[in-house]
């Protein structure tokens, strides 16, 4: 078939920008990375991209396609090339370019090892035995540990297109991996440092982290996590912090979001007085109801129920965390997809058998 | 003034980064040096696991653990060798659990294990289907732990050799384009393999068998070169890993019939007989006409979709991404596929080559721990416990001996050879000779081998040499020129093609990865119990022999 692309060139020495086009004769089966293969041998020997495994799990073709960051390796050509579209390709955002498609990832790598991404399991000594820990525990960092540390997240990041230096999602969810797991006794300090400026409450929670990452590793939810442990240890000095308290104190007292209190709550009564004017124009529209009296909701109850609820079950931290849209979705395409679908059914490929025994009863059968 | 070191590391994969950590912990100023970084590189698409006798699934030990290695290697594999990594399997295996390793676990809290192939106890300790993955992560935090510093993205190209000793490497910067030496009193390879001979296989891009080219080319020999192993399920069309682990949970194998075809090959051990084993019956299968479009299939339906969730949940995003098959509904496409070089650069127990101050370490190595045929498992072992090994010798070694020279002229003859290639302009692109060599490898010096089909491959590699020796490299640029560091890789690729025909043609006789079922069918202990080893001279292999190590077990018949 024919696949046709448009590639974002990039020359650091002349720093020349351009869009070319490429068309070449591929196989059905081909990738995005097989493509640029193609091109690379029979087109243009100087095009630059990062590849090795071709199998979704070195993470060096991270890239965009569309606008959007992908794993090149990982995107099939075929219904693309059939649809007609042409798509573009480009270098992962939020990088500097080094050459075409090839993007300085040193800035990531910083922050990773900021994380201080090893495990500190204190004083414990297991001996010459492993650590004991019930498959429960390790589970609880499976979703961080499937990180390949490609940069299709930090690609992606909208907080960190306005703040250079926010950790990100990838960084965050290296640092989840470590205090979600109960062989590390530094979980304190840990979410002290990530709770810094720069660190855990300055996402903004907008999920094209969660949407882009090409492993299910779902950074955003690793985020809150670390939020929601951030809290549990009462590390809540941050504005982040306290404005995401707000909200539970809020909606577990009176039902709903008292946003008039929600600003001196989370910046402190003497920084609010500086947002009074805007408050007040925000009253003149109408935009915020009056604070007194406040307005209890009809069914306060069933969300104080919630709450109660949730503590009864100890899902305090990181346990409370639901995991986003996303996620759910992908969780039930990943439970099997269709539960009526039987997978001997008719049309399927015919029951194992061993000789003598399967070809003996299917001859009966018949 | 050019940097020097302790100790270089060429390659950061598990066995890199392993010598690396053991170096560091030993005293020595160590640095990687690595085409890739650490965590690109291709230990982590080790899926199944990692073989050590912590008996957390059944009653085992290392001897058995020994012997089962001992045997599937065909008893090519030296037993002394094979004894140190078994014994120091289960500690080593602790030590990477201490450091954080993600390990799957039994009810009980231990570290999980699963059954895999030829394996008389349940003894892979597993992550899923992604333990190279978590192994690879885990060792580089290490890395970053001890902040050891990596030259990332440099291209290994030549050893620098000075009174007899290798005292550094010259490598080309990617990022900023430039050659580079870097002095070391030791130097360890830790490259890996050279699956990229072959065009179906599971290995990555960066599998073109640097440092066993880096060896040869400074005379150290090649030992073992004609065992390239084929994995039994690799996926069709691509070539992308299967893991070992899906049958190690209860996968079985197919025909095209539904017919769990290695009933007439591997009765007892059937779908968890060797590697070596399986390749050949279901290429037997396929070349009798009972495959599907040249494939088998690696049925897991059985297994229900809750255990392939949870624990083959990487094969199946791997065979739905690349094949369109959910393995909950469908059986998956599979044939055998080039996916690990039992032989490698000759070293001794703790990795030293015969040249002073250089060792080697994992795939590019042949200590000999696999002999014949590897065991699935026995991998990831090896990088961890041999490269432990040899990073703790190179550094002793280096933290004894104090100088380190680099002669300028070394890196000046480098950069007037580099010009050359870059200068001209006129000829072929290396593309076609890399395809070529890779179609014709897998034709002729596949699972099966007939001697005319190998000494017709000896005439291939020696004609696509010459055309090599007038290759053009497109890309004349400084920054991230890969077009150069491709052709370069071939250049090693096509020298270890040459080295494997000729041991292959050598060895007269079916042992392990080396079948030649129409000349030789039988294994011949009394002439060929003993390892091939290759060296370079004057642009050419030559063969020598070396016997096989034995302290336990004399060779029997090999059954499953």
């Amino acid at each position: 078939m024919q696949v046709a692309l448009k590639i974002w060139r990039f020359d650091a020495v002349a720093g020349e920008r351009k869009l070319v086009d490429y068309e070449i004769d591929a196989p059905e089966w081909v990738t995005l990375l097989d493509v640029l293969d193609l091109i690379k041998d029979q087109v243009d020997g100087t095009l630059a991209y990062r590849k090795s495994c071709r199998m979704m799990i070195c993470g060096s073709c991270g890239m965009r396609m569309d606008g959007a960051a992908v794993l090149a390796c990982k995107i099939r050509m075929y219904d693309i090339a059939q649809s007609g579209h042409i798509p573009v390709i480009s270098a992962m955002g939020n990088m500097p370019i080094v050459k075409d498609l090839v993007t300085d990832m040193q800035p990531f790598w910083g922050k990773i090892r900021a994380m201080s991404p090893w495990l500190q399991p204190g004083y414990q000594d297991p001996g010459e035995k492993e650590f004991v820990v019930s498959e429960e525990q390790m589970d609880t960092i499976h979703k961080e540990s499937l990180c390949i540390m490609c940069g299709c997240c930090v690609s992606e990041c909208n907080s960190m297109e306005s703040d250079p230096e926010f950790l990100g999602p990838a960084a965050l969810a290296k640092g989840m991996r470590f205090v979600g797991d109960v062989r590390d006794h530094a979980t304190v300090e840990r979410l002290q440092e990530y709770s810094g400026q720069h660190g855990i409450w300055d996402c903004t929670r907008c999920y094209f982290c969660q949407e882009r990452c090409p492993k299910g590793v779902d950074p955003r939810d690793a985020i809150a996590k670390l939020g929601a442990e951030a809290m549990k240890e009462g590390i809540d000095s941050d504005m982040g912090a306290k404005h995401a308290k707000w909200f539970v104190t809020s909606s577990k007292t009176t039902g709903w979001l008292r946003e008039t209190e929600l600003v001196p709550k989370t910046q402190g009564v003497a920084r609010s007085l500086k947002e009074v004017k805007f408050a007040m124009g925000l009253l003149k529209h109408g935009k915020v109801p009056p604070p007194i009296p406040p307005h209890v909701a009809k069914d306060v109850d069933e969300a104080r129920a919630l709450f109660d609820l949730v503590s009864q079950q100890g899902r305090g931290g990181a346990a409370g965390i639901v995991q986003g849209e996303h996620a759910l979705e992908r969780l039930e395409f990943e439970q099997g997809g269709n539960p009526d679908r039987d997978p001997f059914g008719e049309g399927s490929f015919p029951e194992p058998f061993l000789p003598g025994q399967g070809e003996g009863e299917e001859e009966a059968e018949s | 003034m050019d940097p020097t070191h302790d100790v270089v590391v060429i390659g950061a994969g598990c066995a890199g980064m392993r010598a690396a950590i053991e170096a560091s912990d030993s005293g020595a100023d160590v640095a990687m040096v690595s085409k890739i970084h650490p965590v690109r590189s291709h230990s982590g698409a080790a899926e199944g696991g990692i073989n050590a006798a912590l008996g957390n699934a059944s009653e085992d030990d290392p001897v058995k653990h020994a012997y089962d290695t001992v045997k599937g290697s065909d008893y090519l594999g030296d037993q002394d060798a094979i004894e140190i990594l078994c014994n120091e399997a289960p500690g080593d295996v602790y030590e990477l659990e201490h450091w954080g390793a993600v390990f799957s676990r039994t009810p009980d809290g231990r570290i999980a294990q699963r059954p895999f192939g030829a394996a008389g106890e349940p003894r892979t300790a597993y992550a899923a289907d992604i333990t190279g993955h978590v192994l690879i992560h885990v060792l580089y935090e290490q890395v970053m732990k001890r902040d050891i510093l990596t030259y990332e993205e440099y291209f290994a190209w030549k050893l620098v050799i000075e009174d007899g000793r290798c005292q550094g490497v010259i490598a080309w910067d990617l990022l900023n384009g430039g050659l580079k030496s870097i002095g070391a009193k030791t130097v360890i390879l830790a490259t890996g393999g050279a699956g990229r001979l072959y065009t179906g296989t599971t290995n990555a891009y960066a599998c073109t068998g640097d440092g066993m080219a880096l060896a040869l080319r400074v005379g150290v020999p090649l030992k073992d070169m004609e065992m390239m192993q084929f994995h039994p399920t690799t996926l069709s069309p691509t070539g992308v890993l299967i893991t070992e682990g899906c049958r190690g949970e209860g996968a079985y194998l197919l025909n095209k019939d539904g017919e769990r075809f290695l009933v007439r090959y591997a009765p007892n051990a059937m779908e968890l007989a060797s590697r070596d084993v399986i390749s050949r019956a279901e290429q037997t299968e396929i070349d009798e006409g009972r495959g599907l479009d040249g494939n088998v299939l690696l049925d897991l339906r059985h297994l229900g979709a809750e255990r392939i969730l949870e624990r083959l949940h990487g094969t199946r995003e791997l065979s739905m991404t690349f094949a369109g098959v959910d393995p909950i509904y469908e059986p998956i496409p599979v044939r055998p596929g080039a996916h690990y070089h039992m032989g490698g650069v000759d070293t001794d127990v703790w990795g030293q080559t015969g040249l002073e101050g250089l060792y080697a370490a994992g795939e590019v190595a042949c200590v000999s721990v696999h002999g014949a045929n590897r065991l699935g498992g026995n991998a990831l072992m090896e990088t961890i416990t041999y490269g432990k090994r040899a990073g703790r010798h190179a550094a002793e070694w280096a933290l004894a001996n104090t100088t380190i020279d680099v002669p300028a002229s070394v890196e000046a003859d480098a950069e007037r050879e580099l010009k050359v290639l870059l200068d001209r302009s006129d000829g072929e692109r290396p593309w076609r000779i890399r395809d070529e060599l890779a179609r014709t490898m897998h034709e002729n010096f596949g699972v099966f081998r007939r001697e005319d089909q190998m000494l017709e491959q000896g005439d291939v590699v020696r004609g696509l040499r010459e055309r090599y020796e007038r290759v053009v490299v497109e890309d004349k640029g400084d920054v991230f020129n890969t077009d150069l560091t491709q052709a370069l890789e071939l250049g090693f690729l096509l020298e270890l093609a040459e080295c494997m025909v000729v041991c292959g043609l050598a060895r007269k006789e079916s042992r392990g990865a080396h079948a030649r079922p129409y000349d030789y069918p039988e294994r011949d202990d009394e002439s060929f119990l003993r390892h091939t080893l290759v060296s370079w001279e004057d642009g050419a292999p030559t063969l020598d022999w070396r016997p096989v190590t034995m302290t336990k077990w004399q060779p029997e018949e090999r059954k499953y």
